[in-house]
């Protein structure tokens, strides 16, 4: 008798750690920030997606790319040897640059490049939605607004460095933010305009049945994606971080860890913003509808992987554009985000007010 | 006449050519993602033939050398010097005669061939080999011995893939790999 409670005891014991661990990780903050669309998901796919910008670029200017490292996995463990020489480097910190704002600006600037994920639902289960469903109903105006904030940083960055790149660098990024601001804000809210609603739930919920925002309404993905480009500093837009006419921008005075970081919060806003993409023009999780009743398997983890795998497709075909283009001047890249995404934003947001009207 | 000042300004290619320029450089990427012509040299496991014209390293012939000198007085940077060794003289049986011989110093040679140029018997010649390898500077200074070895290519030694890049009209440069009796 006594060994038999002994034993159910123990038994009850691990079922409540195994099942108290499942629902911490299940739960919607924790899994929505730090696991499947947030940092250690985030980790993975920009480890992967800079293997395959370095390994497409190789194949289209007739080179290999990283190999040596590892010939049967075509060289992906470069990228860990890399991120691990990064992170054993010394950090300098000279003594001309202003310690607060230097030391602190590089971590918001993450910290907030990866502050959307945590406001989107990837999920149309309701105890999944990481807010309450009253301020659900504004998830796509407070994602939007949560990526606008994180370039600031960057200028930060590049004022407190007290370099004379740097300051370039920063300058040429204000340039950049204020040209392409406008054109994602007004490309993603085009998406509000056909739906009659700022809830991601509802925009996703009205993809269905393959009628995508971004197949119906291709001007305003269109001009998204280029404002996503020219806010990440992807290639033909690679002006702010240069590395052939201003050392490293913004980021010249920084060295270890503190550059690896630099370096993977622009790629790590990409992400963001890719998810956003695959969430409101892409059809987000929709060719899965959940059961009713869902689990942790089929309510949470399967949609949030069928939005990871779009987002990383839109990230793919972003990676690739390094191989076919050069760079722009920052003139050119005024020009072309001024005179023709600006007004592809406009085009697509009258083209949606149209099909809100007619859908 | 003074020059003349020509603003000029690059042709305007409107929306519509900038839209098809765009698409077609697309195009022209994914063609090549898709089917890449990659000529990277793998070095250790490959390595190129070289044309037997090749101004490679510089062997010496001791049978033809006459002791004339001019490989050592044309050399540009002093690597080739004369050394003076007794040798049987062939005129008269059982005595011996001092004779003059070049030897070369690797640290100094630029391989620009005047010496093989100038030589009037062709005791000197050049190997289609340029990666040897020495793992101290002493050995690079060559003695008469060395000199009159040919040089082996490491990675040759090491059974690397030969390989040769030619010339295709469709696929423009690319790397071929050698067959053993092609070699030459």
């Amino acid at each position: 008798m006594a060994y038999l409670s002994v034993w159910t005891l123990t038994e009850r014991v691990i079922s409540i750690v195994f099942w108290g661990i499942v629902k911490l990780i299940f739960w919607p903050p924790i899994y929505q920030f730090v696991i499947i669309p947030g940092l250690a998901a985030a980790m993975v796919v920009v480890i992967s997606i800079i293997w395959f910008e370095r390994k497409a670029a190789a194949r289209v200017q007739m080179r290999y790319g990283p190999w040596e490292v590892s010939p049967r996995l075509a060289g992906y463990l470069q990228l860990f040897a890399d991120l691990i020489r990064y992170s054993f480097q010394e950090i300098i910190i000279p003594r001309t640059v202003d310690l607060m704002p230097f030391l602190t600006s590089p971590l918001f600037a993450l910290l907030l490049s990866i502050l959307p994920l945590a406001v989107i639902p990837v999920s149309p289960v309701k105890w999944t939605w990481p807010l309450t469903p009253s301020a659900m109903r504004y998830s796509v105006l407070i994602a939007a607004a949560l990526t606008t904030l994180s370039p600031i940083f960057i200028v930060a960055m590049g004022w407190a460095s007290n370099n004379r790149f740097a300051t370039i660098g920063s300058m040429r990024e204000t340039f950049l933010i204020t040209a392409y601001e406008l054109s994602a804000v007004i490309g993603l809210f085009s998406v509000v305009a056909t739906v009659h609603s700022f809830d991601f739930t509802k925009v996703v919920a009205f993809q269905g049945g393959g009628k995508w925002l971004g197949l119906i309404n291709p001007l305003a993905l269109l001009a998204t994606f280029i404002a996503t480009l020219i806010s990440t500093s992807a290639f033909p837009f690679e002006i702010s971080d240069a590395e052939n006419e201003i050392v490293a921008g913004p980021f010249t005075e920084y060295s270890g860890l503190m550059y690896g970081i630099n370096m993977g919060s622009a790629y790590i806003k990409r992400w963001a913003m890719s998810i956003l993409i695959a969430l409101a023009f892409l059809g987000g999780w929709r060719p899965y509808i959940p059961p009713p009743n869902a689990g942790y398997v089929t309510g949470y983890l399967i949609p949030s992987l069928i939005v990871t795998a779009k987002a990383v497709i839109v990230m793919a075909l972003m990676s690739f554009l390094r191989a076919v283009y050069g760079r722009y001047r920052i003139d050119q890249a005024l020009h072309v985000s001024w005179k023709y995404v600006f007004a592809l934003a406009i085009a697509g947001f009258g083209l949606a007010i149209l099909e809100g009207y007619i859908l | 006449m003074p020059a003349k000042f020509v603003h000029k300004k690059t042709p305007k290619i409107g929306v519509l050519g900038a839209i098809s320029r765009n698409a077609s450089a697309l195009v022209l990427g994914l063609k090549y993602f898709f089917e890449p012509n990659r000529f990277t040299l793998m070095y250790p496991r490959e390595y190129i033939v070289l044309d037997k014209r090749y101004r490679g390293f510089i062997v010496l012939n001791k049978n033809k050398c006459i002791g004339c000198e001019s490989c050592a007085r044309v050399c540009p940077t002093g690597a080739m010097k004369m050394i003076k060794i007794e040798v049987p003289d062939p005129k008269n049986p059982g005595k011996k005669k001092i004779a003059k011989y070049p030897t070369i110093n690797h640290q100094r040679c630029v391989y620009c061939g005047f010496c093989v140029d100038i030589c009037p018997t062709e005791a000197l010649y050049h190997v289609p080999v340029h990666d040897v390898v020495y793992f101290n500077l002493a050995d690079m200074i060559q003695d008469l011995e060395s000199f009159q070895k040919e040089p082996v290519s490491p990675a040759a030694a090491e059974g690397a893939i030969p390989v040769k890049y030619v010339f295709d009209p469709e696929r423009g440069l690319v790397k071929v790999r050698v067959k053993e009796g092609e070699k030459k």
